[in-house]
């Protein structure tokens, strides 16, 4: 195989792409076409053998289950109880209420696997509470899409699964990843809201009226609920107690049964959540089907191998091949969503990621960073689409706004190179 | 026509709906059961097939919401003619393909019937019932193309718009 298949084959891919053929049928298409021409197998049969394997195996069977869980809570009245249980505690910090943006995000994102699910979520409360308040817009709109993207980052996460059966790496493993890089970068979120807050004191609203310590106590019940449920997925997989398919059920298991005590819990509500998440899922499985046969139609060509070649063969320091992949996800990420980009990049460029010597579990990581400031980069970033939905503004104003936490985002994204113990550590202490 | 063609979009996705909470309660059941120390074997299996059924019998209604993701960005730039023909050429492409994987699928399930397969874990359940799943979504995936296609030549709708904010919460 030359160099000018490989070059043919990407451009075709990326044209097929762009035409606005469904990605996971584009994904499935190209691997069609490649497999036909260039390897002598029967397409048919690899291809849906490939197909069955990949959508019946346990790992991903988490997946779902997680999206059904943050359904229902969508559906419940989590995200108010949380308002109302984080906001008396926040009037002393600088910046007050804005916080419950960052903090909110990110409790929500321990019980949520996606970000633009935790930006409705969380959104839908806090931006018209801020709002009546009088809190600057940019400011709240920037900090709320900022800090929705912790829901990929924040164990459990829907695009580590995708990862973690891409690249063959625990999931669990991942998930413990996640955790002290989700924390820092909401600390480093809050920082800015500080720093922000102190330069412009007149612009940030007077307190609500101050509450004894007693009421903050008896109003911080609110949070209880959430906290029982984070206790419960994340604890149980922390302690190996269950695997994270299991967790995933515990969770659909623990958020069901806490609608039903607050009352949410209809029959439209469960049947409109269940339908819901299996549309979802089916839309992001047939994206994953085609990939992991677009996996072996490359294989079977050798591409990536060749890519790997072709990349040692520069000898780049691990660095520059860094900050490279960082600017190609950033441009892939101006017309492909998250999921896609890492199907297609494991695809393609895993062997290369191997030979430069990365720990794939710290590049799991390193790749949700990249997709998070991908998610708040126009053109296509499903949280501007989500907070375009709330508040009815320009995207583009979404957008700029958005861009004090996209730069905070590259500069945690150096330091979690420079410091990968961060993500590393916690992993390494489970058995 | 119109209204059979929907309804088994429609039926289909409730029976994705229940492969999907039968996947919940079997996983369920396995964290039940090794608490209790009971003893029930396969079940890893079971909640394979099972969400490899919700994902393929939800195949048709999704793309009747319009749920599946694309990429836009062409579309949204160019003139109307350019815009209808990408769209003719995206239906036509799709209706080939899921076509092809529906063929590929029921062969599947045809060899696995005639070659008795049965699965390798502890299941050991004849393969080709599970995979009847994915022939049957395959096909009805098929079908949903092959009607969007027909319609949108003819100048009918088929799409159905989801509700604001449905679709957006994919990631």
């Amino acid at each position: 195989m030359d160099a000018l298949i490989a070059l043919l084959l990407i451009v075709f891919m990326l044209v097929v792409l762009g035409s606005g053929l469904w990605i996971g049928l584009s994904l499935l298409g190209v691997a069609v076409v490649a497999m036909q021409f260039f390897t002598e197998r029967p397409v048919g049969d690899a291809m849906v053998l490939t197909i069955w394997g990949s959508t019946t195996s346990w790992t991903l069977t988490a997946l779902p289950l997680f999206l059904w869980m943050g359904e229902i809570l969508f559906r419940s009245k989590l995200a108010e109880g949380m308002f109302r249980g984080l906001a008396p505690w926040l009037n002393r910090l600088p910046g007050r209420l804005l916080h419950v943006n960052v903090i909110g995000c990110t409790i929500f994102a321990a019980v949520s696997g996606s970000s633009a699910a935790t930006c409705a979520t969380i959104g839908k409360i806090t931006l018209p509470e801020l709002d009546k308040r009088g809190y600057p817009d940019r400011l709240a709109v920037g900090t709320l899409s900022g800090a929705a993207t912790l829901g990929l980052l924040i164990p459990p996460s829907i695009i580590m699964i995708v990862y973690g059966v891409a690249a063959n790496v625990s999931i669990a493993k991942l998930f413990m990843a996640g955790v002290i890089p989700g924390v820092l970068l909401a600390l480093l979120f809050m920082g800015y809201i500080v720093v922000w807050a102190l330069r412009h004191p007149e612009q940030i609203p007077a307190a609500d009226a101050a509450l004894t310590l007693r009421q903050k106590l008896h109003e911080g019940r609110h949070l209880l609920p959430v906290v029982a449920l984070i206790g419960l997925v994340l604890g149980s997989i922390y302690t190996g107690v269950a695997t994270a398919t299991e967790a995933a059920a515990l969770g659909v298991a623990g958020s069901l049964a806490l609608s039903a005590i607050e009352g949410s819990l209809s029959r439209r509500v469960f049947v409109d959540g269940l339908a819901s998440a299996a549309r979802v899922y089916c839309m992001i499985g047939l994206i994953l089907a085609g990939a992991s046969f677009l996996t072996l139609s490359m294989g079977f060509i050798g591409l990536p191998r060749h890519l790997a070649e072709f990349i040692g063969g520069l000898g780049l320091s691990p660095f520059v091949l860094m900050v490279m992949l960082v600017m190609f996800f950033i441009v892939l990420g101006c017309f492909l969503d998250g999921i896609s980009m890492v199907v297609l990049t494991m695809a393609v460029l895993l062997p290369t990621v191997e030979a430069a010597g990365f720990d794939l579990v710290w590049f799991g990581i390193f790749i949700v960073l990249v997709v998070e400031m991908a998610q708040i980069t126009p053109p296509v970033g499903f949280n501007l689409f989500v907070i375009q939905g709330l508040t009815q503004r320009e995207i583009t104003w979404i957008a700029r706004v958005s861009m004090p936490l996209f730069w905070l985002m590259c500069a945690f994204v150096l330091f979690v190179y420079l410091v990968p113990g961060t993500v590393t550590w916690l992993p390494g202490l489970m058995q | 026509m119109r209204h059979l063609l929907d309804s088994i979009y429609a039926a289909l996705a409730w029976l994705a709906m229940a492969a999907l909470a039968a996947a919940f309660g079997i996983i369920a059941l396995g964290v039940l059961a090794r608490q209790l120390h009971w003893d029930i074997q396969g079940l890893d299996g079971y909640a394979g097939y099972a969400i490899a059924a919700a994902l393929f019998l939800a195949l048709p209604a999704t793309f009747q919401r319009n749920e599946h993701i694309r990429v836009t960005l062409l579309m949204e730039k160019v003139s109307e003619r350019w815009r209808r023909a990408l769209q003719v050429w995206s239906l036509i492409a799709a209706s080939a393909l899921s076509l092809f994987l529906a063929w590929s699928c029921v062969r599947l399930v045809w060899m696995s019937r005639t070659t008795h397969d049965i699965a390798q874990t502890m299941d050991a359940t004849p393969l080709w019932l599970p995979q009847m799943s994915l022939a049957i979504g395959a096909a009805g995936l098929a079908l949903a193309c092959l009607d969007a296609t027909a319609s949108h030549l003819a100048g009918r709708s088929f799409f159905k718009h989801a509700p604001a904010g449905e679709a957006a919460r994919v990631e």
